[in-house]
């Protein structure tokens, strides 16, 4: 008899990943300004060189953007499949990945004044909003008809914070047997056009900026989730049919705060005096338990707040796109080349869990 | 300089008299320089913490200050003042001492409490300080540079309890530094001398030594010797700590597994931890030996976890949570925490269960009696040596807690059961720990927690059930799993968790068909198989093509089409479905000759469906070998059996 498991992770292709290469600019106090030098070329539309040295590296992705490219066909290769697979049911997630000042904003939203509806220079999550409304429109001549909500929480040490609702106190998440991973008593705002919807993002984004003034934090430093849930109801002869999704506009926070946070790599965690605690060896246990599989065990340390709440967007049974700011700058290398890396092993996240299966029965 | 100073012969050798006598002579100046010092401290440990965001090493830099101030003063002391110690520069070794000989440079140059050796030690002290401070600053190098200052000032020495802090203290510095340039193998040799250096102290001093900053204070402040115990253990925990990553990083697991578990006990030892994150820590190295098949040393961890789990107190009552935020975040994280552990000791359980299965099944999967036999002689014999072994094993445990852990070690065994009583014994304890663990994970908000300890009950019942001899009570044994996964498995949100449905599915077809199995096995005893056992075994055959269905079904496209190439992940449980619900068709039984063709029929359809798809994507094969040889016999069998059976249903129509 054998015994064997098998690894599953939904759509294995769920995962794409766009890397866009922001221009080189003046004057935007930037550590780069002035400097000409640059450490990368676009050498297909989906292989990145980096001019490392001794050998240049190549990375290959779904697709690269050079820095000559259009907000327009930004949004038509990342968001344009996945606003469509939301029409239709399914959960859709896109991410902004980059270190601060590779262009983030830039490509999710836009020139930073907000008035910019009509602005050729707009965005992914407005260009995706116009969208969303026209296929809700056009449907909804076909006896379907849509509701859609809009939350929009924050992320920040592990705290989750509305920003719909700047009063609030720390939100929980939950897990609901209908309605999956979800933020408890996160306001929602019905929408019903586009227009609508961006004044919800632009006032969510406002009262980002105020609590960063005000708690004193960096905005580089918080991770912003956009929620919107569609449901749509479809009625054919007298069957209701209704379909949720969601779509998860995701602006992560700078990829050079990450590395605060990041143990990887060989640097030994120093024990904290202060507390007495020896706050890494969970971790190096845990590393110790991950080695040794194949058999059945419980790891007790929780996922982070975002990787839980986007954990269908991870390698589960969603469409994402994660995309991968660079700034092309010689003195961004170093994390040019972290970026790179993120991006490259994010095609490789896949769903640890696993289906048990038994074959004992096989040879009866 | 009086020559009382050399060291006494009896009595502790350690006099802070000794230290300040150095300068008593300036008594003024080193009253100045021990503000000096503490000032520093103070900066570097209080007020840093406050530095503003755009200048953030302000006081760091006032205490490098301070420090560099120090070692010049200690420099101008002792010149002219003490014949042994020479110029420096003659006196400095031409090659920079590298760690990583063990026991080099012990006990050579001055004696550690000697004039020279004090003044040595003395200023080795500001080196270091010196080097903390340009690493905490991110001056690397500089902060290098101070450390091995601080090793060539001691390499002089040799080590004595006035030094031996500083020695071990310097390489666990010099440990982390290295790490932080990647130079593993560098860190290791100056982790792996500081653990030497210590084993030898104390094997051949072994009293409290002096800490590092009791150099710097006045003999009315010298620390009581319980604090110079607490502090001289922790910087020895710290190495050891430092070593399990190290060794972590090297890849050398079992080593850091073993370092773990000794920065575990150290803590508990000198009472130098926090007991929920303990706890956690100890838990998961208990995960980390059930993956070792070491279950003695699991039990030992997650009795420990249990018992220092408790030591956080009582959790409050809701009513109290409902009343005070602080009070509802300790009754969350102490129920949480708790039911983390329980879940551990689920695992541990179900693994020593599971292993006990294969070792004793037959090729078919059933219980084996002669090995049955074969075990229960060995164990007799191994449990004397593993008890041998468990005496040279470092137990955890401080005098309060030591019996607490072993008493809850003893409400379970640590060795493979062998028959169903003893697997039943295990079970039990298992269950208690699924009620436990439920209690905090309920389904509402807790959802995909609350399934796997579903799904692990599921599974203690499985590995229980091997052990039954009794068909028919193996067969309930089953159905209870099935009792307690079939609703959640209609009501689970496919969308949010396509994953956990697909295994629920799958298992849930795998326990059907067993109980079919069962079922038949149990018939076969019997001389004719009366309407309600074919009703049984019917349901039974059904109940279990509906979920394989439901598993190939979410496969599918949202549109209903099948996937030209089954992704990796879902190939084999596709394949494998299909399979089943090709034998599940053949073995439905009626008495109908009509329906018999259906089901033939329809079984021979699936095993088609394997065997193109295997034509198709040969890359498949490798994935279902047996399954794929059968449904070939089949593909060619059953043709014949179905044209038997139409031409008998032809000439009876």
């Amino acid at each position: 008899m054998q015994h064997q498991q098998i690894t599953h992770s939904g759509d294995s292709d769920s995962i794409k990943v766009f890397v866009r290469v922001r221009p080189l600019t003046q004057g935007t106090g930037l550590t780069t300004d002035g400097d000409q030098g640059l450490c990368l070329s676009v050498t297909s539309p989906n292989t990145i060189r980096l001019h490392s040295k001794p050998e240049p590296r190549t990375f290959t992705y779904d697709h690269v953007a050079d820095m000559d490219i259009t907000q327009d066909s930004v949004f038509s290769s990342v968001a344009k499949n996945i606003v469509e697979s939301c029409i239709n049911g399914y959960n859709g997630t896109i991410f902004a990945y980059g270190q601060t000042g590779s262009g983030k904003t830039f490509t999710m939203l836009g020139p930073s004044d907000f008035d910019n509806f009509t602005d050729d220079q707009r965005g992914v999550i407005p260009r995706s909003f116009e969208y969303l409304f026209f296929l809700i429109n056009r449907e909804s001549e076909n006896a379907k008809s849509f509701l859609c909500k809009c939350s929009f929480i924050e992320i920040y040490n592990e705290q989750i914070y509305d920003l719909l609702d700047s009063a609030s106190a720390s939100l929980f998440l939950r897990e609901n047997i209908k309605k999956g991973v979800f933020v408890e008593g996160a306001v929602e705002k019905f929408v019903t056009s586009a227009a609508e919807a961006y004044q919800v993002l632009s006032m969510g984004w406002r009262n980002r900026r105020v609590a960063s003034t005000s708690m004193n934090r960096e905005s580089s430093r918080s991770h912003a989730v956009f929620t919107m849930t569609l449901e749509s109801k479809e009625t054919a002869k007298e069957v209701v049919n209704i379909r949720t999704s969601q779509l998860n506009l995701v602006d992560l926070a700078g990829s050079e705060r990450q590395r605060d946070t990041h143990t990887d790599g060989s640097r030994l965690k120093e024990a904290s005096s202060i507390n007495r605690s020896l706050m890494c060896l969970g971790q190096v246990i845990m590393a110790l338990v991950d080695v040794s599989n194949g058999k059945s065990r419980h790891i007790c340390y929780r996922d982070s707040k975002l990787t839980f709440l986007l954990r269908d967007s991870l390698g589960g049974n969603a469409k994402t796109y994660i995309i991968a700011n660079v700034h092309p700058g010689s003195k961004c290398f170093g994390e040019t080349l972290s970026t790179l890396q993120f991006a490259q092993r994010a095609k490789l996240i896949k769903n640890k869990a696993m289906i048990n299966e038994d074959t004992q029965g096989n040879v009866r | 300089m009086d020559t009382t100073l050399s060291t006494p012969t009896t009595g502790p050798r350690l006099s802070h008299t000794e230290i300040t006598n150095m300068a008593s002579t300036y008594s003024h100046e080193w009253r100045a320089v021990c503000d000096k010092f503490n000032n520093a401290q103070d900066l570097s440990e209080v007020e840093s913490r406050k530095d503003p965001e755009n200048d953030p090493f302000r006081s760091k830099y006032k205490a490098r200050e301070l420090l560099r101030e120090i070692y010049c003063s200690l420099k101008n002391f002792d010149v002219g003042e003490n014949e042994s110690v020479n110029d420096e520069a003659d006196q400095r070794p031409t090659e920079q001492p590298v760690d990583g000989g063990m026991e080099e440079g012990f006990g050579r140059g001055h004696c550690g409490d000697s004039p020279a050796g004090s003044r040595a030690a003395k200023l080795g002290a500001v080196e270091y300080y010196l080097g903390v401070n340009h690493v905490e600053t991110e001056e690397l190098s500089a902060g290098e540079e101070h450390l091995m200052n601080c090793m060539t000032l001691l390499e002089k020495c040799s080590i004595s309890p006035e030094n031996v802090s500083l020695f071990i203290q310097v390489r666990n510095q010099l440990g982390i530094l290295w790490a932080g340039r990647d130079e593993i193998e560098k860190a290791q040799g100056f982790l792996e001398t500081a653990e030497a250096m210590y084993i030898r102290y104390m094997k051949e001093d072994g009293q409290p030594p002096m800490d590092l900053t009791e150099f710097f204070v006045a003999e009315e402040e010298a620390l009581p010797q319980q604090e110079r115990t607490k502090r001289f253990e922790m910087a020895y925990t710290h190495t050891l700590y430092y070593l399990a990553q190290v060794y972590k990083n090297l890849e050398q697991y079992e080593k850091a597994g073993g370092y773990c578990h000794s920065t575990l006990q150290r803590q508990l030892e000198f009472n130098q931890f926090i007991p929920l994150e303990w706890a956690i820590n100890a838990a998961t190295l208990s995960q980390y030996y059930i993956t070792k098949t070491l279950y003695m040393e699991g039990r030992h961890c997650l009795s420990a976890a249990s018992v220092i789990a408790d030591l956080a107190g009582e959790v409050p009552s809701e009513a109290a949570a409902q009343e005070s935020e602080a009070e509802a975040e300790k009754r969350d994280q102490l129920r949480q925490k708790r039911a983390e552990i329980a879940r551990c000791w689920i695992k541990y359980c179900l693994n020593l269960l599971q292993d006990a299965k294969k070792l004793l099944e037959d090729n078919i999967g059933e219980l084996d009696m002669d090995r049955q036999a074969e075990l229960r002689a060995t164990r007799l014999q191994e449990e004397e040596e593993k008890e041998r072994g468990r005496k040279s094993a470092v137990l955890f445990g401080s005098s309060d807690t030591f019996d607490s852990i072993c008493g809850l070690e003893e409400k379970v065994s640590c060795v493979f059961p062998v028959d169903f009583e003893e697997a039943r014994a295990i079970f039990l304890v298992g269950q208690t720990y699924v009620n436990q663990a439920k209690e905090y994970f309920e389904m509402d908000g807790h959802v995909t927690d609350h399934i796997e300890i579903l799904q692990d009950h599921s599974a203690l019942f499985k590995a229980l059930a091997f052990f039954e001899e009794d068909l028919e009570r193996r067969c309930k044994m089953h159905k209870r799993r099935v009792d307690m996964m079939e609703p959640i498995c209609k009501d689970l949100n496919a969308q949010y968790y396509l994953l956990v449905c697909r295994q629920l599915q799958f298992e849930l077809a795998e326990t059907y068909y067993e109980m079919m199995d069962l079922k038949l096995a149990v018939a076969n005893k019997q001389d004719d198989l009366d309407a309600h056992t074919v009703k049984k075994f019917n349901h039974l055959c059904s109940s279990s093509t509906k979920f394989y269905q439901m598993f190939l079904d979410s496969v599918r496209s949202p549109e209903g089409k099948w996937p030209d190439k089954l992704e990796d992940e879902v190939l084999r449980p596709a394949l494998v479905a299909k399979f089943r619900v090709a034998r599940l068709h053949s073995r439905l039984i009626s008495s109908s000759k009509t329906v018999q063709l259906e089901n033939l029929n329809r079984a021979l359809e699936c095993y088609n469906f394997v065997v193109q798809y295997c034509k198709d994507n040969p890359e498949a094969k490798s994935a279902i070998e047996t399954e794929l040889e059968l449904s070939e016999e089949m593909v060619s069998l059953l043709p014949l059996k179905i044209n038997r059976l139409q031409a008998n249903l032809a000439s009876s129509n």
